[in-house]
This record gives C-alpha cells, structure tokens and sequence, in this order.
C-alpha cells in the first residue's frame, strides 16, 4: 500500500516536473518577450532626440526602430564564405535531413498519446497491452531519432553560421529571444521526453497509467510549441513583419513570430508531420512484415502497418485543405507570390506536387482493397473495386493535368496556342478542386467498405441505412463535379469559393458516413475474422511507396515554398546576392530531392535497426491473440 | 439482366469499332463532336460509357462460352485508352501529356488487375506459363522472348540517346509572376490594389458589380444584354467606355488577337505561340485587370526574369496608347469575352 502512495507522489511529482519544464522557458522569456521595455532603454542611452520611427512592413504601425538594418550583402568571402561549390546545395541537405527526423520525432509522440490513450480505454485486456507495446515500441525508435534531430540541428546551425554569416546574423538579431526560447524548449523537450520514456514501466496501470498518459499531453505540448516557433523564423523569411522597409526590427517580438504566413504553416506542419510519421512507421512495419519468417511476427507487422497506415491517412485526408488555406493566404499576401507558384515560374513543380499527392491517395486506396482479402466475408465488395478504380483514376488524371504544358514548338503549332482546348479546362482549379474531391471521396468510401468489409449490419434499419449511404455518396459526387463544372461560367473570386461547399461535402461524407456506418455496425453479425498476417505483399509495397511519396512530396514542398522568395533572403528586405540567387531547374530540384530522400531512408533504416536491438518481446499472452483475429483494431472498427 | 449487358456490350462495341475508324483514317476524328464549352466532361463521360461497354461485352462474351482472358482484357484496355487519347481527342495533345496520362492508365489497369488474389492470378498465369515453359509452343515464345526484350530495351535506349535535330522542349511560364508596382508613363500602379477607373456606374463611381451585368452573355451565343449595347449612341458611362476600348481594339490589336479575341488574327499563325486567347477560361478570366495593365503597357520586352523563355512579341504598348486608353482596352476584352476580372475581395 505504502509503495502504490510512494509511486503515486513520485508520478505526480514527474508530471508537476513536466509541466514545470513546460512553463520555464516561458517564464524565463517574459523579460527577453516584452521586448519594448529594454528596447526604449538603449534608444534613452543615446539621448531623447535620438529616437526614431519606423513603420511595420506588414501590420502598417508605427514602432521605435531598435534593431540595424538588412545587411547589403556582396559576393565575396565576407558574406558568402564557401567551398568549391553552391553553399545553397549543402545547406538544403542539412535543412532538409533535420525537418525529416523534425518531423518524425514531432508526430510519433503523438502517435504514442493516441495509441496509449487508446490502450488504457479498451476493454479488451489483451488489446490494452498489445496497444501499450505497440506505444512503447514507438517511442523506442524515436528516442534514437531524437538525438539525430538534435545533431542535425548543430549541423544546420554550423552551416548557417559558417557559409551565410550575414544573413543568420541578421535573422538572429531579430530572433534573439526566440531562439533562447526555443533552446530552452528543447531542453523541456529532451527532459519530458526521457521522464515518459523512463517511467513508462513504473506507471502502467490505473491512476498511474492516467499520470502517464497526461505526461505524453505534456510532451507533445511542448513538441507543438517548438515547431511553432522554428515555423516564426520561415514565417518571417516568407512575409516580414515587426520591422520597417529597411529590415529594421520595431520593438515588438509578437509582430515578428506572428507574420501572414504564421497560422496556416503551423496547421499545414502539423497534419503534414503526422501524415509523415504515419507513413514512416507503415513503411517501417511493411520492411518487417516482409522480413518476418513467422505467422505471428506477420501478424503483428500486418496490425502494426494498418494502425500507422490509418493514423497517417487521418491527417492526409485534411492535408490537402490546408494546404489550400495556406496557398490562399499566400495570394492574400503576394499576388506575385502566389502566381510564381501556381501560375509562373513553380507551376510545374506544382503538378509533380498534384502527381504525388494523388499516389498517397491511391497507394491507401490500393492497401484498403489489398486489405480486403485478409478479411472473410469481404469478397462481395472486391467485384466492385475496378469501378472505384476508374473514378480515383479520373479524378487524377484531372488533377495532375497542367496548366502549362511541356511541348515541343511543332506540338505547340499544332495545338494552336498555349492551352489545348479540351484539356486546357482541366489545367485550371476549378476542375482541379473537383478532382481532388472525388479522389478524398472515393478513399472514404474504400474505408467504408473496410470497415464493414466481414460484417453484416443487424440494426432492424440496416436496408434504409444502406439506401442512405448511397444516395449520400451518389450526390456528393454529383455536388463535387456539378460545382466543378459550374465553376467555368462564374467570375473567378466566386469560383474561389466554391472550394468551400465541395470541401464540406467530402467532409460530410468523412464525419457522416463513418458515424452512420459506425452505428450500423455496431453489434454486426461476423461474417469471417480478420486474418493478420494473411495480406498480399502487394499491400506492404503499397505502404512503402506511401511512405516514399510522403518523403519525397515534402522535399519538394519545402524546397518550393523557400525558392519562392526567389532572390530574397528576407522577401523585399534583405536581398540574395550570392552567385546562388537563382531558381535551379526542374530536373536538379527532383535529383536533389531525390537524393534527400534517399539519403533519410537509409539513415533511418540505420535508426530502425538500432532501436530494434532493444526492443522487448511483447508478452506471450498478449501475441495468441494476435492470430485468433477476434481483437479488432481501433481506426478501422 | 443479359438483355441490359448486350445493350451495354454493343456501345463498347461501337467504341471500338469507332476508334478503329479514326486511327484509319476512314472516320474522322471529329464525327462525335467534342461541344465547346463542353468538352471535359464530354470526354471523362465518353470514357464512362467505354468501360461500361467493356464491362458488358466482356460478360456477353463470359455467357457465350468465349471469355476473354483478364491478360488481355488488361492489355486491350490500355491499348484502347492509348489510342483514344491520340486519335480522339483534337487538336493533338502534346506528347508530354500523353505520357503522363499512359502512365496513369497503366497504374490503373494494375491496380485492377491486382485488387484480389484470384484476378491477380488470372492475370498473371500467362506470363507464368511462358516462364514456366511446360509446352513446346511456350518454350519457343520464351527463347523469343529472351532475344527481343533485350533488342527491344535496347532500341529504346538507342532512340533515347541519339542526336535529334528537332526544336528542343520548352517549358513556358503562361503566367509570369507581375512586379509588385509597375510605371507606366512616368506614373507608379501597385498592382495589388489598382483598379480600373473606366469601370464606373451611371453615378461615375467604382462599381464592378454594375459593369459585371452589362457584359456579354458567356456560353455559346454572346449575346449582348438588353439595353446594354455600347454602340448605342445614346450609350454613356461604362457601355461608352467599352465602346471606346473596342474602338482602340480594332484598331491595334485584332490583327493578332482576332475579332473574335480568340487568339486567332490575321497575323496570329506568323507567331509561335499563337497570341493569347482570351476566351479562353485560363487566360484573363483567371486574372487581376492590373495583371493585364502591366502585360499590355510593358509587352514581351517586359517580362521579368523568371518568365524565361519569353517567346511574345506583345510590343510594349505604353510607347503606343495612353493610360487610359489601356484600360479602355481592358474592358472591352473583359466585356466582349463575358468574363469578369479576378478580384481577391
């Protein structure tokens, strides 16, 4: 009794300690975050007569200008110190190897929260421990990832500051409390980090295990928190804000953080991040389950890949929603911005993006149907998936077709202009909006049939339901497609918001159809059980290549979204003068990304294996259950 | 239920039969009209009824004892898909496009020949027959098979690699990102927010709603709105000033761009590209008046860095017309086309 009090004091006192760590750097900034107050100080020094004004670039107030100008940068060893090639290249590699782990180590955490959170509320004891491995297993690999993160941020810091000093010195002289808090948020980060994994087998039931579970709220609290404000420091190279037209900084740190692109980066980092993390861990899951050498470790890999598989395609299905918000809010602050991405110079690097987001798309498609065969009783709805087939099909081919079309001068002379009459309506977003819809529809209804693929509803209005789910999808096809189409005869600022009811009808079919479908099911005759481990090695592929496409859309994303300022360090403020300040062609970005890509997934199968030598078998009576097939995963039932 | 099929059948038949035609050149490409205005989805229903078609005909030829193998199905739709891309649609589309969506098609027809195990079976058991070569006639077509695919590969390859003399591929920017401000005789215009002065309602006030309801009817007819014919002589205001733009129009600009502001003038196949069509919905429809203002004053000449390769001979019109001539000229094409001007409000 006495040793249950002591471990409760003891968890309660980790949990106080975390949100302690969580609160520091916030108390430890107040001062550097009221900024103002010193700022007037060191103006004072100088004398009254002396203060002078400047007017924000973005919010159009007046501040005393406390910080120096943009640095004009010339080409030279000052400025630009190098080796003997692009400084740039070397620096988009350690970037864009940090967002990666970044971003895995971000969403995994979050991962764990639901999956424990999941564990503790399940009835079921076997799946409860099964769901707790499962978390603890997660977090196992990230913990070795975490220290890459770290170390790769040190690199990208060093590249910073050894090949463009001026540039990061102007950014940090802006950013100086920012960065201490962001430094301190990664100590709470490390700390809270250690304490959940730590202590995960010290509190594994009841009023501990809540403890527990609180402390992966906490940390990934601070995880959220610290891409927040890493996403300040790109926000402000996109669209400054807090300082006057010749860069210098007014005073008000709140003005900096929270520039134009601010918000919508966040939501668009946090759903990518998760999207990622899912994949990652599926495709980890799928190299497993294609390397295991016995039905109960194909089992478990099979369950394992599903899980991640459905946490990731959660945050996908929103993705590209968000994207649409943050390319809005981007025409909102530049026009030029806006059509050197869509319309201009990136247009293309747009419609590999279309290419890619449609791969994610069908890959989960094809993993749902593959999934199907795994189940008794599913085979009614097999019949049918060509038919989904030629829908997702064309709703791609629709969204990929460009704007801008690649042909020779004789393809163009035979077309008689610029855009091709018939597939030219295609190139443009209102039919590209329609495509998309129909694609993240028709995904909703894969997952739909899988949800109800070994099942038979017993509700006494199963028929009606039925009949309503029908009708349901038939018109938000036909609501999706008319809008598509009704979007060529209206002006283009309507056009725009058509974006919203098509939106809101796949939605609905989201939240309605999985709550009607959930009800349906529930206490459903079986038909057959879910047979882990019995899936094609079609489907594993199907996730690897989701993986890889994740990877290799968000390298090209980032690289899009930072070679739009073009030739500015700081868009209109501090200008790019290294021999560098061009956009590479098509062909170099796509090497270079691949490159990334390839290099992340073989650092990160070094990682996978390294965390795989302490991992601990799950216990012999949570794995019978794992063939029986009774148990029936949460995400998907 | 074999009554509907058969029904079904015969319009995949005729699409066949139909296709077969146009690559033969006995029927032409355009016997089924692709209807303006209609086109995109005329074409994705055209490809609805197609795989409709096949689905019947292949289940007609299932109860007539004479199933076509899922191999070949396979093949055959791919096959189908191919050559009505090149053959069907008109004008031709580019190479480039074409390639992306065999692709596409090709993924397609994988995934549905693999969605469950029994057709994935289906479809493979030909290619294991040949692997496996347990009959003579296998055995032979797999020695063929092992001296052509690599003549084949290395055909391509040679293709690939050998020195053409065609133009090279271009990859050009149709809309070039605008300056944030641009000056055009001696004065600056932001882009972002400067607004038509011509376009006024009866008040002589900003007004873009009014002049929206006095353009010409879109759709096929472009019919001019009753009581809003800007050769009226009595017309005044914004009818007055749409006048005037068509006055300048025709004056300067339809050799290129056409009577009909099509893009198609009596110069306009002297140039490569052809000059913009702007009824086209993917031209001014999609864009701010100001974009234009600035790609009418400053022209091909004009175009900034990053719109490589240029390829426009738009002569910079600010050293020809005036200020508000180009923004009479705007509104006559905004009015002649029915399109309204993007406005980010």
């Amino acid at each position: 009794m006495g040793l249950v009090a002591g471990k409760k004091l003891f968890s309660i006192m980790a949990l106080c300690a975390m949100i302690g760590l969580l609160l520091l750097p916030i108390a430890v900034s107040l001062p550097s975050l009221a900024m103002g107050a010193d700022a007037p100080d060191a103006v004072k020094k100088d004398g009254e007569a002396k203060v002078e004004k400047g007017r924000d670039v973005y919010y159009k107030t007046e501040g005393i200008v406390v910080g120096a100008p943009a640095p004009k940068t010339v080409d030279g060893p000052r400025d630009y110190p190098r080796y003997n090639f692009e400084s740039r290249v070397l620096l988009w590699f350690a970037n864009q190897q940090h967002l990666y782990y970044g971003s895995f180590v971000l969403a995994v955490p979050i991962f764990c929260m639901v999956i424990e959170f999941m564990g503790v509320v399940t009835k079921d004891k076997t799946m409860a421990k099964r769901y707790d491995q499962l978390a603890h297993d997660f977090i196992k690999i990230s913990l070795t990832a975490y220290s890459l993160t770290a170390v790769l941020g040190g690199i990208l810091i060093f590249t910073f500051l050894t090949l463009y000093p001026a540039f990061f010195g102007y950014l940090s002289s802006i950013f100086r409390p920012v960065m201490h808090v962001y430094a301190l948020m990664f100590v709470a980060e490390s700390g809270t980090l250690y304490i959940y994994y730590y202590g995960w087998d010290k509190m594994t039931e009841g009023f501990l295990k809540w403890i527990h579970l609180s402390m992966s709220v906490v940390l990934n609290v601070i995880g959220t928190l610290l891409m927040f404000l890493a996403n300040s420091w790109i926000g402000f190279m996109m669209s400054p804000a807090g300082v006057d037209e010749q860069g210098r900084y007014l005073g008000n740190i709140w003005h900096v953080i929270h520039t134009a692109l601010w918000n919508p980066l966040n939501v668009h980092r946090i759903l990518g991040n998760m999207a990622f993390g899912g994949g990652v861990v599926a495709a980890y899951a799928a190299y497993k389950f294609l390397a295991s050498k016995t039905d109960e470790d194909r089992a478990h890999y099979d369950w394992m890949g599903y899980i991640a598989m459905a946490l990731g395609v959660a945050f996908l299905i929103p993705l590209p929603f968000a994207g649409y918000w943050l390319m809005r809010e981007v025409y909102a602050y530049r026009q030029q911005m806006g059509i050197t991405l869509m319309g201009g110079l990136l247009a293309w690097l747009f419609i590999i993006q279309a290419t890619m987001i449609g791969i994610l798309f069908l890959s989960t498609n094809y993993y749902l149907w593959q999934a199907l065969g795994r189940m008794r009783g599913a085979e009614k709805y097999q019949r049918y998936i060509k038919y989904l087939v030629f829908v997702l099909c064309c709703g791609y081919l629709v969204f990929i077709t460009p704007h801008t079309i690649v042909m020779s001068p004789a393809e163009l002379k035979a077309m008689g202009g610029q855009q091709h009459p018939v597939l030219g309506n295609y190139g443009v977003m209102s039919a590209k909006n329609g495509g998309i819809n129909v694609i993240i529809t028709t995904t909703i209804l894969s997952f739909v049939w899988y949800m109800r693929g070994n099942k038979v509803s017993t509700v006494s209005w199963s028929k009606f339901g039925n009949i309503f789910m029908g009708v349901f999808f038939g018109c938000a096809y036909f609501n999706i497609i008319g809008l598509a189409v009704l979007g060529y005869y209206i002006p283009a600022n309507v056009r725009v918001g058509l974006s919203v009811p098509q939106v809101a009808t796949t939605l609905s079919c989201l939240f309605f159809m999985f709550a009607l479908n959930s009800f349906m099911m529930k206490g459903a005759k079986q038909m057959g059980a879910i047979e882990w481990g019995k899936i094609s090695a079609r489907s594993q592929y199907a996730l690897i290549m989701l993986a890889t496409a994740f990877t290799w859309m968000m390298g090209l994303m980032g690289y899009i979204r930072s070679s739009v300022r073009l030739f500015w360090h700081v868009n209109e403020i501090m200008r790019d003068n290294s021999p560098w300040a061009y956009t590479h062609t098509v062909g170099f970005a796509a090497n270079m990304i691949s490159f990334n890509v390839l290099f992340f997934w073989v650092s990160i199968l070094f990682v996978f294996w390294l965390g795989s030598l302490g991992i601990k078998k799950a216990p012999v009576e949570a794995k019978e259950g794992v063939l029986g097939g009774t148990p029936q995963p949460a995400g998907g039932h | 239920m074999k009554a509907f099929m058969s029904v079904v059948a015969l319009i995949g038949a005729m699409g066949i039969l139909l296709l077969a035609g146009m690559i033969l050149e006995i029927v032409p490409s355009n016997t089924v009209r692709l209807v303006e205005g209609y086109m995109p989805m005329q074409i994705l229903f055209e490809l609805s009824l197609f795989v409709a078609g096949f689905t019947g005909l292949s289940y007609v030829l299932g109860t007539m004892g004479m199933p076509i193998p899922r191999f070949w199905q396979a093949i055959a739709f791919w096959s189908f898909i191919l050559l009505y891309l090149k053959f069907r649609v008109y004008p031709p589309i580019p190479f480039s496009v074409r390639a992306m969506y065999g692709t596409v098609s090709l993924v397609a027809v994988f995934m549905w020949v693999s969605a469950n195990e029994e057709d994935w079976k289906k479809f493979k058991q030909p290619i294991m027959n040949i692997l496996d070569a347990q009959t003579g006639a296998n055995k032979m077509l797999r020695y063929g098979y092992l001296v052509l695919l690599p003549i084949l590969i290395g055909g391509f390859s040679y293709n690939s690699m050998v020195p053409k003399s065609e133009e090279p591929i271009e990859l050009r920017t149709v809309h070039p990102a605008p300056p944030a401000s641009t000056k055009v005789h001696g004065k600056t215009y932001t882009l972002q927010t400067s607004q038509n002065p011509f376009r006024v309602n009866a008040e002589g006030k900003y007004d873009q709603e009014y002049s929206n309801a006095n353009i010409v009817e879109q759709g096929m007819g472009r019919l001019m709105k009753p009581n809003a014919n800007p050769w009226d002589k009595d017309a005044q205001g914004y009818l007055k000033y749409v006048r005037e733009g068509g006055e300048i129009f025709f004056q300067n600009c339809h050799f290129c761009h056409g009577d009909n502001l099509n893009g198609r003038g009596l110069h306009a196949f002297a140039f490569n590209p052809i000059p913009a069509n702007f009824t086209d919905p993917g031209t001014i429809a999609q864009l701010q008046e100001s974009f234009i203002f600035w790609r009418i004053a400053k022209g091909g000449i004009g175009l900034p860095n990053e719109g490589f390769p240029w390829a426009s001979v738009m002569p910079p019109w600010e050293q020809h017309l005036t200020v508000d001539e180009i923004w009479k000229v705007i509104l006559f094409e905004y009015w002649h086309t029915g399109y309204y001007p993007r406005t980010w409000d």
